[in-house]
């Protein structure tokens, strides 16, 4: 059982503040110029926004869109490498979503397969994720067909859930009691964890049962189905824009690219990609081994529910329903998993 | 320094081979690094220009001859234009080595066939110079390599030496048309010279590399004159970036190309979906 404590709506702001006080950089979701909800940085906690879904997720405080390896000098035939600091500094998310946390997790697992991606780790050293239970999920979510929930704790630091004047407050890593120990006057006592049984039984019913089976039943028909007509009926109405990617916290294709400053400097970048492009597979010679999209969308089906449970023993996806709200072409995963599940238990085809 | 900055290494030699494809050879910068440096043939690295970025070549120098690497390259692209202009004593980046290896260690004690085609000569040779670096490990050695024209032959001045050497077995071969008037090698196919050459499949391993149809018809040769899948090694050349299992660009299926291979038995190609 992991220690609670109960933090006050007022000391949630004084938290804020006292942060900002040390220097640590804070982050949370909060209204863009345009209206929308992004994770972005802030100055006080009164304007992060609880009821509404970040349009992007946490992916890019740990695996920035674009983000500087090293920067390159030339001085006549020798060039000369300025590495980029190892060490980032200290940061507190503020109101990420349980599946945004997840998904950070979850992909610890590729970005340390034999090779530490350090600039990764760097960044997931110096941050600290303080979840919110989630207040419910719209007809996209699905969460809990992946094995979270709108409480999940996985790859939160605290978890905090709404009771009486404030929030009770889970204890879930060491990390997470660091930052209790730097602001003890912020924590007290207060309601339990069971004073928000309520709020969290009514969030779970939101998403629970949107698309029906398991991962495990997903996974072994994909597996077994990799020449399906599913695969181009499905693809017929994408556009291979890679939207659902930019917005997908497990998506992680990166590409590495020189960009020239002047004639003699440089850097070399990691640049966010997406398996939805054709040019992504193209080799140099023309010769293209991912030739349609039907390949392309399968690939990241197969990726997400076969591929990547099969190597790391997890779901590449939180059912957070981002890739189905962004896409122009109406793109649903709900839909796909849950006629992948009907065609796996007999009950439907390719139509 | 993190995973993707590269070691500094200086170009020490360009051979050039044929119209389009060089050779460098590369020393690193650092010594305690070149001291540090070891691979097994087969293996592959990020090879940069800096200004124009990274491309992915096999290593194609021997591990049994220390203190350098290899690459040959087909200018194609970006990448390669750029390092086509690069001169003796400018300075690259190369990261690696990454990828699995030919099981030399089974091949040990039986008879070897080495069967390329054009710049798939490259990986092959790696594991030709480590095999005759220690001959006495390995019985017969038998090499076919075969390119579209004698123009296109890559490694001409080594394909002279391994032909002189009595405890090598070589057929060279060029495409029907692509022969000259004192073209000494054989005219045909490689598939077809496969089936002249014919190796004992009894105690043998095979490795093939080359353009796909090349392998595509070389198999069920090899498959006929008895060797089986298992026995059968290639390599493949999905696009990668990171060379390292994080990118997502090189899967086939389940496969990450630049883990689980860039060295596959023919049993293990025949198990993958066609994204290759
Ligand atoms: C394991 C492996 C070993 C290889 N060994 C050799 C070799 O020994 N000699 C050789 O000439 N070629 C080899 N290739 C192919 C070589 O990587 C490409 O020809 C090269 O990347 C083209 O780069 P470019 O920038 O000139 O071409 P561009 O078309 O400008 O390509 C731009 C980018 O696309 C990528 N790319 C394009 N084609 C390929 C491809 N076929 N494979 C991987 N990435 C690609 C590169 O990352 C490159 O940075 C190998 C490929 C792999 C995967
Ligand atoms: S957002 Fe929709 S149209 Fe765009 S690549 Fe994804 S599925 Fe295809
Ligand atoms: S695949 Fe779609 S639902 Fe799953 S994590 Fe990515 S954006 Fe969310
Ligand atoms: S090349 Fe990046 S995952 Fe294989």
């Amino acid at each position: 059982m992991s220690t609670t404590t109960f933090i006050r709506n007022e000391d949630l702001k004084g938290l804020v503040a006292d942060l900002k006080a040390a220097g640590v950089g804070v982050a949370g979701p909060a209204r863009t110029t345009d209206g929308a909800v992004d994770y972005r940085s802030i100055d006080r906690f009164e304007d992060v926004v609880l009821d509404a879904q970040p349009r992007t997720s946490l992916k890019q405080f740990f695996l920035p869109p674009t983000e500087p390896l090293f920067k390159y000098r030339r001085e006549g035939s020798d060039v000369a490498i300025l590495e980029m600091p190892a060490v980032q500094p200290p940061r507190v998310i503020v109101g990420a979503r349980p599946c945004d946390a997840a998904a950070v997790e979850i992909l610890d697992r590729v970005m340390n397969w034999d090779y530490k991606d350090e600039p990764w780790f760097a960044r997931r050293e110096a941050t600290t994720i303080v979840a919110f239970a989630c207040p419910g999920g719209d007809r996209s979510c699905f969460c809990t067909t992946v094995g979270l929930a709108p409480d999940s704790t996985r790859g939160s630091d605290l978890l905090l859930a709404p009771a009486g004047d404030g929030y009770v407050v889970e204890v879930v890593t060491p990390k997470g009691q660091k930052l209790l120990d730097a602001f003890p006057k912020r924590f007290g006592a207060g309601p339990g964890v069971d004073a928000t049984k309520a709020y969290r039984d009514k969030a779970r019913a939101s998403v629970d049962g949107h698309v029906p089976g398991s991962p495990e039943v997903i996974r072994q028909w994909v597996q077994t189905h990799f020449e399906d007509p599913f695969w181009s009926e499905i693809a017929l109405r994408c556009h291979g824009c890679g939207g659902c990617a930019a917005v997908c916290p497990t998506c992680h294709c990166f590409d590495i690219v020189d960009e020239p400053e002047t004639l003699t400097e440089g850097t070399r970048r990691r640049n966010w990609d997406t398996c939805q492009t054709a040019l992504f597979t193209v080799h140099a010679s023309g010769h293209n081994p991912r030739h349609d999209q039907c390949g392309r969308c399968r690939q990241r089906v197969n990726h997400k529910f076969a591929i990547y449970p099969s190597r790391f023993n997890e779901v590449l996806c939180t059912g957070c329903g981002r890739c189905a709200r962004v896409c122009p072409a109406g793109q649903d995963v709900t839909e796909i998993l849950t006629r992948i599940v009907a065609m796996a238990t007999g009950q439907g085809g390719a139509a | 320094m993190n995973v993707y900055q590269p070691f500094r290494m200086r170009i020490e030699e360009r051979i050039d081979e044929t119209v389009d494809t060089r050779t460098l050879r590369l020393k690193f910068l650092d010594e305690d690094v070149a001291q540090k440096f070891d691979f097994k043939a087969g293996q592959f690295g990020e090879y940069s220009v800096f200004g124009a970025g990274e491309c992915t070549f096999c290593i194609a120098s021997s591990p049994t001859r220390k203190g350098y690497i290899e690459c040959s390259f087909k200018t194609i692209g970006k990448v390669t234009s750029a390092m086509k202009d690069l001169e003796v004593g400018d300075v690259m980046g190369f990261r690696g080595p990454y990828g699995n290896a030919f099981p030399l260690d089974k091949m040990q004690g039986g008879n070897v066939v080495f069967i390329a085609g054009g710049i798939g000569l490259a990986p092959v040779r790696c594991v030709i110079w480590n095999v005759l670096d220690e001959r006495n490990k390995y019985k017969d050695v038998t090499i076919v390599y075969g390119a579209r024209s004698v123009g296109d032959l890559v490694y001409k001045r080594e394909l002279e030496d391994w032909g002189k050497r009595p405890d090598v077995k070589l057929w060279t071969t060029v495409d029907p048309g692509g022969e000259t008037p004192d073209w000494k090698g054989q005219v045909g196919f490689v598939p077809s010279i496969v089936e002249k050459a014919a190796p004992a499949a009894a105690n043998s391993h095979a490795i093939v590399c080359g353009p796909p149809v090349m392998i595509k018809y070389t198999l069920p040769v090899l498959k006929k004159l008895g060797f089986t899948d298992d026995r059968i090694y290639t390599t493949l050349e999905n696009r990668m970036k990171c060379g390292i299992g994080k990118c997502g660009r090189c899967n086939i299926g389940p496969v990450y190309v630049c883990k689980d291979g860039p060295v596959f038995t023919a049993a293990e190609m025949a198990r993958l979906p066609n994204e290759f």
